[in-house]
């Protein structure tokens, strides 16, 4: 898996009626994925457990989202995001992705328990754009701490606009 | 192993048939019946049989698996996947299958949970999602969702209503201080207004002394001018008189001195005549010294009478300072009367003023009374029946400060005869009465009873009614006394 595959135009789709459902450790290493994840990966269940989930990102996606979406995580609550995702074969296929903590019986955080559904393209076609924006500026600021934080302010700034936060925002879409 | 009964009877019943087929074989074999290919047929169904043993034993591993996760499943943990599933495998699409039980189950809860957890705080843009849900589990979501939106409406309401009441809470409870201090002012006022009232009666009544004693001062002046006015006259008359008396002794004085030549002559004559006439000389000479000496009187007369004018003269110049004198007391006293009239009618129009004032002022003292009285009584719902505000309310209409002022203070005295008087019993006892009637239903378990919650409500409602046809009646019953007076 160490080299990634090389992105392609090509679009999966995935059905209205299915999910794709993955788990993870702590870490972010897959420990299960259901048929649908298989399939529409292209990888096999075999290449896919014991691989950090993030074989799958997409370099269209800015990385202030995945920051986003481990800070929420650790504080224990779930997050909403829509999420571009890279297959075996270069294609990519967009997910809304619900993402939950599990926790043992004595409510201690075991792993990560996430669903993936087939996003509205109105949705897409919002946040696409949003994306691209905020990828441009972590790429000027040099991909650091700073190009985070710029990229960061600039979701901020919309949800100020439009005077909701986060969840509602995406949920809304 | 105990768990795999069914297995171990296929094991057992399979060793059994090898068990037989290899005595078959022993027995055949030592009879010499079978040829090469039996025997190699022989060995083929061993080998399928032992096969056979080893699939049987692989299935019942993997379902021994799978009833673990089920039996986990069970037992509410959803959590478990079966992962690493061969292709091909007989329990292949079984443990797929169980999989995606699984995950519609923990997507299900998952999102359920969710839900009713934003719900509960108030954030309804959060319903379950159903999408990627099958079957029934899609269906309870979308009835879920139902009750998710209702909870959350409820949960919306709950927190405004908590606001609300939050609120209203400490507006009461400011409005409650608020009266407080309008009633303390109105009862300091209403005090010095009666400080006032008892000063201004004080005055008017002063006024009408000093009215009385100033008329008496008038009168006493014009008695003196009078007096000054007469004796001037007499005076006058006096003087006149003086000089009538001047002129007399003047007559006298001529008379003297006509006399005094007379006798002269005569004595001229009585010398002519020689010694006849001595006897007539001595006469003449007694004439003239008569004249001379009633002369000498009536100077002196004259002399007495003109110091006498002068004195009257100057006695008639103070007296006429005098009447000046006294004229001017009685127009000074004059206007004073005025003055003191004008005072001591505004004496008695500030003291009906202050008597009207102080009526206001105890009008709305009352007022403020009954609106605190009430308000108590709506704080009861929140502090509770053994709060300050429930002991506040426990007064009656006959023991309050209206109540007091009513039947035996200066409601009694002074309000008694106007017409509105006998209307405000009723009203105000009703008033005492509701208030009580809610917060003795204020004891019970109002809160989960709603029955009781709507005749708390009418009680209060009832109050404020009675209430207000009180401070109607109050207001009233001033007019009248004020309009009557």
């Amino acid at each position: 898996m160490s080299t990634r595959p090389q992105p392609t135009q090509h679009e999966r789709v995935l059905a209205e009626d299915d999910f794709i459902v993955s788990k993870t450790d702590l870490k972010g290493i897959i420990t299960y994925g259901n048929r649908i994840f298989i399939q529409i990966s292209g990888y096999t269940e075999q290449e896919l457990l014991g691989e950090p989930h993030n074989i799958l990102r997409h370099p269209d996606m800015p990385r202030a989202v995945f920051k986003l979406l481990w800070d929420t995580l650790q504080a224990k609550r779930e997050i909403w995001a829509y999420v571009k995702n890279l297959a075996k074969d270069g294609s990519f296929y967009w997910v809304f992705a619900n993402i939950t903590p599990s926790f043992d019986s004595s409510g201690n955080p075991i792993g990560y328990y996430s669903v993936r559904r087939k996003p509205r393209p109105e949705a897409i076609q919002a946040i696409a754009p949003l994306y691209r924006t905020m990828l441009e500026a972590e790429r000027k600021a040099g991909d650091g701490q700073a190009g985070m934080k710029a990229s960061s302010a600039i979701l901020q700034q919309v949800l100020e606009q439009k005077g909701v936060t986060y969840e509602e925002f995406v949920i809304g879409l | 192993m105990k768990n795999l009964s069914l297995g171990s009877k296929v094991h057992y019943l399979v060793a059994v048939a090898l068990a037989l087929l290899l005595v078959f074989g022993y027995q055949a074999g030592t009879a010499g019946r079978l040829s090469a290919t039996a025997w190699a047929t022989f060995a083929v169904l061993v080998l399928v049989v032992a096969l056979s043993l080893y699939t049987v034993y692989r299935i019942l591993w993997a379902v021994d698996n799978l009833t673990q996760k089920l039996k986990q499943a069970a037992d509410g943990n959803l959590g478990q996947r079966i992962t690493r599933i061969k292709n091909g495998a007989a329990t292949h699409e079984l443990a797929w299958a169980l999989n995606d039980l699984l995950d519609q189950q923990e997507a299900y809860f998952s999102e359920v949970f969710s839900a009713f957890d934003h719900a509960a705080r108030g954030q309804t843009f959060r319903l379950a999602v159903d999408q990627g849900l099958h079957g029934a589990f899609k269906d309870a979501m979308k009835r879920i969702n139902i009750s998710v939106d209702s909870l959350g409406q409820v949960q919306q309401m709950a927190l405004k209503e908590k606001l609300v009441s939050q609120v209203t809470d400490l507006n009461s409870g400011n409005l409650i201080g608020n009266l407080r201090s309008i009633q303390e002012y109105l009862m300091n006022m209403t005090q010095e207004l009666s400080i006032v009232g008892q000063l201004s009666k004080e005055t008017a009544h002063e006024a009408d002394d000093s009215r009385a004693t100033i008329e008496h001062l008038v009168a006493n002046l014009n008695q003196v001018a009078e007096m000054v006015a007469q004796t001037n006259a007499q005076i006058t008359l006096l003087h006149e008189k003086s000089e009538e008396i001047t002129q007399i002794v003047q007559v006298i004085t001529d008379v003297a001195d006509r006399t005094n030549l007379l006798a002269l002559n005569a004595a001229i004559e009585a010398a002519h005549a020689g010694e006849v006439g001595k006897g007539f000389a001595v006469v003449a000479e007694e004439v003239r010294t008569l004249s001379e000496n009633t002369k000498d009187a009536a100077a002196s007369i004259a002399d007495t009478i003109e110091s006498f004018g002068r004195a009257t003269a100057r006695m008639i110049e103070d007296s006429e300072q005098v009447k000046d004198l006294a004229e001017g007391s009685r127009s000074a006293v004059t206007d004073f009367r005025a003055q003191v009239l004008k005072f001591a009618d505004s004496a008695k129009t500030s003291l009906f003023q202050v008597n009207k004032a102080q009526d206001f002022s105890f009008a709305s003292l009352v007022k403020v009374d009954h609106f605190l009285y009430k308000q108590n009584g709506y704080r009861v719902i929140h502090q509770g029946s053994d709060s300050a505000e429930a002991k506040a309310i426990q007064s009656d209409h006959r023991s309050c400060r209206l109540g007091n002022w009513y039947y035996q203070g200066q409601g009694a005295e002074l309000f008694s005869q106007v017409p509105s008087f006998q209307s405000l019993e009723a009203p105000h006892a009703s008033v005492h009465q509701h208030v009580h009637q809610a917060v003795d239903l204020l004891q019970g378990h109002w809160e989960s009873d709603p029955s009781i919650q709507h005749r708390i409500f009418t009680h209060f409602e009832a109050a404020e009614r009675a209430s207000e046809a009180v401070v109607q009646i109050i207001d009233r019953m001033v007019e009248e006394r004020h309009r009557a007076v």
